[in-house]
């Protein structure tokens, strides 16, 4: 049996005497999608700047197709074919969309931006995957917050990422707009990228997740396959599971 | 679905369409170049001297390098930060130059030939900028602080290096390098206009200057109407004909002496250009098939009456103060000033009410549309009348009068194309290139009219005595410098991340661009700048003082932003820096043209740039309106 794409073993994080991350243990493989759910504070923004090269652990070690790798840097991280999408989008809003959609990455002709190419390409790349931009000179900051995921979400696919990690993708967005969200992840799963997807909402995670990992509180509370995880026990273990058992006999007797 | 966005490369039929206000004004600069012009004109109006060519050299020379400087800060705030220290930079780069070709001695340099001392000199502007930019990345304090340090570094070592090295406060001798005369014409190149006659000089500006507006009308027109399916070739034999005739009158013009022989002539082009224009369009764009019938309302009634009404108020202002009196009524005002302002005042007024009525018969139909249009050209008629009555000067008898007329014409014409073809209604990108296109090379026609009229002389001015007047090489130092940096902020890799470290600097990291770098070469570009200011000064001036360009830092500042760049950094233009500058320097001769005391500069920039920003505001978010 091949190795998974990425594989995260018992890794925790310090900042200092805080503890962020203890031993926490996931896996994504090609053509997946791991979901990672955990309230406010449960160290999933310390587990994506992990991944992304932000932070270095300080135990643990992480692996690409079986083979162990340490990311000092985000550069290191996207040149392992590691592509993070932040929830605050890593857009430039001023900017066209051509030109974030390129960002760092321009096409040239001498010292030239090769512009006709890289808007063509902009937009079919962007069709590719099922996202219809009206004109890709309009800037960032005039696109709705689905459409802005989309186009970076395209883009990382489009460079070449192995690995998509999503943080929080649907957190902003109303029910139409975080279903669009939805339909991308499973088109980049699709062609074949094996996905993090990052967020605090099981009904967004279940219908597109392959595996999932909860945290909290620093701490993994497993990993379960969708088959072993029906959809009512996710949403129970997200929601604090015995604690909300125990909030609800509290609203009761009030 | 796939394919369909790469096959077809029209655009998409979701996008609202803008109109031509909302394409042109997009552009962060229109704003500064529209006040550029207003300055111009203003102080045009208000002194004897402005417009002539030696005034015009000063400006330019001025904003020669303040403009230097302007479009380099102006990088630099689009990557989102400030150099306070670019200022004194300017005067220490000279006085560095300086000492190090200054003869040795007692008092003296290094003695070094400047084939030495300009790429050493440059080596340590850039070194300073390399350590703005290292300091402000490193410690992540904002750049206003760090470069603040660096200014008053510079201030004091620029004191104090030169008193103890050469017991003076200030460096002098520029000329002691033993290569001077090599470098001379490189950085103090002069050009004497009175040296250079060129007898179809006259001839070769107005020609430029009329196909410049031609071809503007006729762009906007490419921005504004729809095409045609097919285009009509007879509409092209009209357009040539047209464009025949008014050669013909321009000629005829310029041949002829007589009043009558005149009048004759300009009715010629004034014919030719309605012919060439209306042929234009019945070649190239979709006629209007029902114009409907006249239909003036009741609101477009108040609106002409108002109009015509203040038009008519400002004439009469004009008329009645007595425009030879030179008296003061009070600062800073005389009786000739305050006839201007009237004046000037209720003809805008006027004018704008009827611009407005205009717009508003758009939405009646095309025949209200062209007789408020027409109306509005016979205001503008009246106006030219009235300044060649009763003016005294020949400026405004002659040369402000034909403008005047000419714009009438121009008006007349497009309320005759206006109602006859039909808008466009939606994005047309082949149509939209065009036109854009055709503007850019009227500006560039229009530069190089204004650029022969400038620098050559005629035999009549020589034998009238004109004054000599000079520029020199510093001039171009500017223009390239400026077209260089605006094409690389436009096209090269290094100009899309300057706009990205400004706009969302952490996102421009997460995909990859070396945001620290990039800052820290704008920081070097902007000593960059301050180097050749340096350099330039001290090719010009021979010595320098201590405090030289302590405190323009700010001007730099106010340059960029009157040139539409945001203070928060990520939106703006090179060539808006450009602008700025030019905007900047028009005051300082202005005012002393107009013989107001030098001191009410700084009033009048403060004011600029209040209405700068509020001017740019508006626009943008005008022009961006549809869009959010």
């Amino acid at each position: 049996m091949t190795p998974p794409l990425l594989e995260l073993e018992d890794i925790s994080k310090y900042y200092g005497n805080i503890i962020a991350l203890t031993d926490v243990t996931t896996s994504v493989n090609a053509g997946e999608v791991t979901c990672v759910l955990g309230d406010n504070g449960a160290g999933k923004s310390t587990f994506i700047k992990i991944l992304a090269g932000v932070h270095e652990p300080t135990e643990g070690t992480i692996k690409m197709n079986g083979e162990t790798v340490s990311f000092t840097s985000p550069r290191a991280s996207l040149d392992a074919g590691i592509a993070t999408v932040y929830q605050d989008l890593a857009m430039v809003p001023m900017m066209s969309v051509w030109r974030n959609f390129f960002l760092g990455s321009e096409p040239t002709n001498g010292l030239r931006i090769d512009k006709k190419k890289a808007k063509a390409l902009a937009k079919e790349e962007m069709s590719k995957m099922g996202i219809d931009i009206r004109d890709t000179e309009q800037p960032v900051g005039t696109l709705s917050g689905g459409e802005r995921q989309s186009v970076a979400i395209a883009r990382a696919v489009y460079f070449g990422a192995k690995v998509l990690i999503l943080d929080e993708p649907t957190s902003a967005l109303g029910v139409k707009q975080s279903g669009v969200v939805l339909k991308y992840i499973i088109a980049a799963r699709d062609r074949g990228l094996g996905v993090i997807f990052i967020t605090h909402n099981p009904h967004h995670a279940y219908p597109v997740g392959d595996r999932f990992m909860i945290l909290n509180r620093g701490k993994s509370m497993g990993n379960f396959a969708k088959a072993e995880l029906p959809r009512d026990e996710l949403v129970r273990m997200m929601a604090g599971g015995a604690e909300l058992d125990q909030l609800t006999h509290e609203i009761e007797q009030a | 679905m796939s394919d369909t966005a790469a096959a077809t490369p029209t655009t998409d039929e979701r996008l609202a369409y803008r109109s031509v206000f909302q394409r042109v004004f997009v552009r962060p600069e229109v704003g500064g170049m529209i006040g550029a012009i207003g300055i111009w004109t203003f102080f045009w109006a208000v002194s004897e001297t402005f417009g002539t060519v030696g005034q015009t050299f000063g400006w330019l020379d001025i904003a020669a390098t303040l403009g230097i400087m302007a479009v380099a800060v102006s990088m630099l705030m689009i990557g989102g930060e400030f150099d306070l220290s670019s200022g004194a930079m300017t005067g220490a780069m000279g006085m560095l130059i300086i000492y190090m070709v200054k003869e040795t001695g007692e008092t003296g340099g290094w003695g070094l030939p400047l084939v030495v001392a300009i790429p050493l000199s440059l080596a340590v502007a850039l070194g300073i900028g390399y350590l703005n930019g290292y300091m402000v990345e490193r410690t992540g304090q904002p750049s206003f602080i760090i470069t603040l340090a660096t200014f008053f570094a510079l201030r004091g070592l620029k004191l104090g290096l030169a008193k103890r090295e050469v017991q003076q406060i200030q460096m002098a001798r520029t000329d002691e390098a033993t290569d001077f005369d090599l470098f001379r014409p490189f950085f103090a190149a002069e050009w004497a206009r009175n040296d250079h006659q060129f007898e179809l000089r006259d001839f070769t500006f107005i020609t430029l200057i009329v196909l410049a507006f031609a071809i503007v009308i006729l762009g906007i027109s490419e921005l504004w109407f729809k095409r045609n399916e097919s285009l009509k070739s007879a509409g092209l034999v009209q357009f040539l004909a047209g464009i025949v005739l008014g050669v013909a009158g321009g000629v005829a013009m310029h041949l002829t002496d007589g009043v009558a022989a005149n009048i004759a002539a300009a009715a010629a082009i004034a014919v030719g250009v309605l012919v060439g224009v209306n042929g234009w369009a019945s070649w190239r764009y979709e006629p209007i098939a029902d114009r409907g019938k006249l239909e003036i309302r009741e609101d477009l009634k108040r609106r002409l009456a108002i109009g015509v009404g203040l038009v008519v108020v400002g004439a009469i202002f004009a008329v009645i103060i007595d425009s030879s009196s030179k008296r003061d009524v009070f600062f800073p005002f005389t009786t000739q000033g305050i006839r201007a302002i009237l004046f000037v005042g209720f003809v805008a007024a006027g004018l704008t009410v009827l611009a407005m009525a205009s717009q508003g018969a758009l939405s009646i139909n095309p025949a209200t549309k062209f007789a408020v249009t027409s109306i509005m050209a016979l205001a503008v008629v009246f106006v030219a009348l009235t300044i060649f009555v009763d003016s005294e000067s020949a400026k405004f008898r002659a040369a402000f009068f034909s403008v005047v007329m000419f714009v009438a014409l121009v008006l007349f014409a497009w309320a005759t194309i206006v109602s006859r073809f039909t808008e466009r209604r939606h994005p047309d990108r082949q149509s939209d290139r065009l036109g854009a296109r055709m503007l850019v090379a009227a500006a560039l026609l229009l530069a190089v009219g204004m650029a022969t009229r400038l620098l050559f002389t005629i035999d009549a001015e020589i034998l009238a005595g004109i004054p000599p007047a000079k520029t020199s090489v510093r001039l171009l130092w500017f223009f390239v410098f400026a077209a260089v940096l605006v094409w690389v902020l436009a096209n090269t890799k290094f100009g899309s991340w300057t706009y990205a470290v400004g706009g969302n600097k952490e996102a421009a990291r997460q995909v990859g661009v070396p945001a620290a770098r990039t800052k820290t070469q704008l920081f070097m570009l902007v000593s960059f700048a301050a180097w050749l200011v340096g350099l330039l000064i001290a090719f010009r001036i021979n010595s320098i003082q201590a405090n030289v360009g302590d405190g323009e830092e700010f001007e730099f500042i106010i340059a960029a932003v009157v040139g539409g760049t945001l203070l928060t950094g990520g939106y703006g233009t090179a060539f808006g820096g450009a602008i700025g500058a030019v905007i900047m320097a028009m005051p300082l001769l202005g005012i002393a043209a107009a013989r107001w005391n030098t001191d009410w500069r700084w009033l009048f920039i403060g004011v600029i740039l209040a209405l700068a920003v509020i001017a740019n505001k508006f626009i943008r978010d005008k022009a961006e309106g549809i869009r959010r």
